[in-house]
């Protein structure tokens, strides 16, 4: 089974799932082999599943957890946040909330 | 499972009016054969495609190039036709965030109903093969779709996220893109090497082959002249004597 992080939510996807497309948003994708699981943060992406239950996950980037530094997490965090108070234009507004968002689920990712 | 490639990769079928061949070559050249495989390759495929492609009214085709020898071929005839030109793409190492940045400004400027990636797809060390990988956009998709073509395998699929499905649809379009971009710049980075590689063992080859071939004759020479002066020497010494 595989639990991703889709723009709707942590979707599970067990054989048999119906065939979709899903876009991913920052968060953790995890894969339960039997009692195995691996946990990767994924940046952004997309994800299909086919009829066959074949999964396809296409992501930007993606780091296995225990590979993430989290005061380097905390340090992101707070830049952007200070950004996105200070931002004037409606592009530096998008780009200080996406750093936001990704660095409050990178967060997210390694309490949870 | 390949089947999302299926889903989008070969649809050179599909008629368009708006043509963008992108085009991607190498920027430093030593790098081709007797026959000069990698560029010709590349040009009778872009002029196949070129003929295929313009067979009609309302047809236009533009390039986006990148790499110096393909700008400098296509210069020559299709000077008003290019669009976009990259050079130096390799001064850092080939990265996705950087092709992806490169997908970001084709997007933004350049008008399109279909994309057509032509680059040298890596083989082996001494073989490449000349390949398009086309990129349509999200209404020729939509359209081919409601007519039943090819792309309408998609509404087997349901699709999550996003306010609307052509919202997705249309990331997802662009997001197929810079990485169809990125597999086609890394093919293209390993076939330059390989003919690089190829052509450079073979031109060292050759400098040793002529450096044989000297040698020989300079020692032939030199043992000529040496023999051409004892012979001088001994008669001139037995005429002396004799």
């Amino acid at each position: 089974m595989v639990i991703i992080p889709a723009t709707t939510g942590q979707m599970g996807v067990l054989p048999g799932h119906v065939a979709t497309i899903a876009e991913l948003k920052p968060g953790v994708l995890s894969v339960h082999d039997g009692n195995d699981v691996s946990k990767y943060f994924v940046s952004s992406g997309f994800a299909f599943i086919h009829a066959n239950s074949f999964a396809d996950i296409v992501a930007v980037e993606a780091v296995p957890l225990d590979q993430i530094d989290a005061s380097q997490v905390q340090k992101g965090l707070a830049e952007f946040n200070q950004k996105l108070s200070s931002a004037s234009t409606d592009l530096e507004k998008a780009e200080a909330q996406i750093g936001v968002d990704v660095h409050s689920a990178l967060n997210f990712a390694l309490s949870g | 499972g390949n089947r999302e490639l299926v889903l989008f990769y070969s649809q050179i079928g599909v008629d368009v009016k708006k043509n963008v061949i992108v085009t991607i070559s190498s920027d430093k050249g030593l790098c081709q054969d007797e026959q000069g495989y990698v560029q010709v390759g590349f040009c009778l495929l872009i002029s196949k495609v070129c003929s295929d492609l313009n067979s009609g009214p309302d047809k236009e085709i533009k390039y986006v190039i990148l790499g110096e020898k393909a700008k400098a071929q296509l210069i020559r005839d299709s000077r008003k036709d290019i669009e976009l030109s990259i050079t130096d793409l390799q001064k850092n190492p080939l990265n996705y965030t950087q092709v992806s940045v490169l997908a970001d400004d084709i997007l933004k400027n350049v008008e399109f109903d279909a994309l057509r990636i032509i680059f040298n797809k890596f083989q082996s060390v001494v073989s490449f093969l000349p390949t398009m990988a086309t990129i349509l956009s999200p209404e020729v998709i939509e359209r081919e779709a409601e007519s039943g073509g090819k792309p309408g395998d998609l509404d087997s699929y349901e699709v999550e996220g996003g306010e609307t499905k052509a919202e997705v649809l249309q990331n997802l379009s662009e997001f197929q893109f810079s990485c169809v971009m990125f597999n086609a710049v890394l093919e293209h980075a390993c076939s330059e090497q390989g003919a690089r590689m190829s052509a450079m063992d073979s031109s060292s080859r050759n400098a040793g082959d002529m450096l044989d071939r000297l040698t020989l004759t300079y020692n032939r020479t030199r043992q000529a002249a040496i023999t051409t002066e004892l012979i001088e020497i001994i008669s001139g010494a037995s005429a002396l004597t004799g």
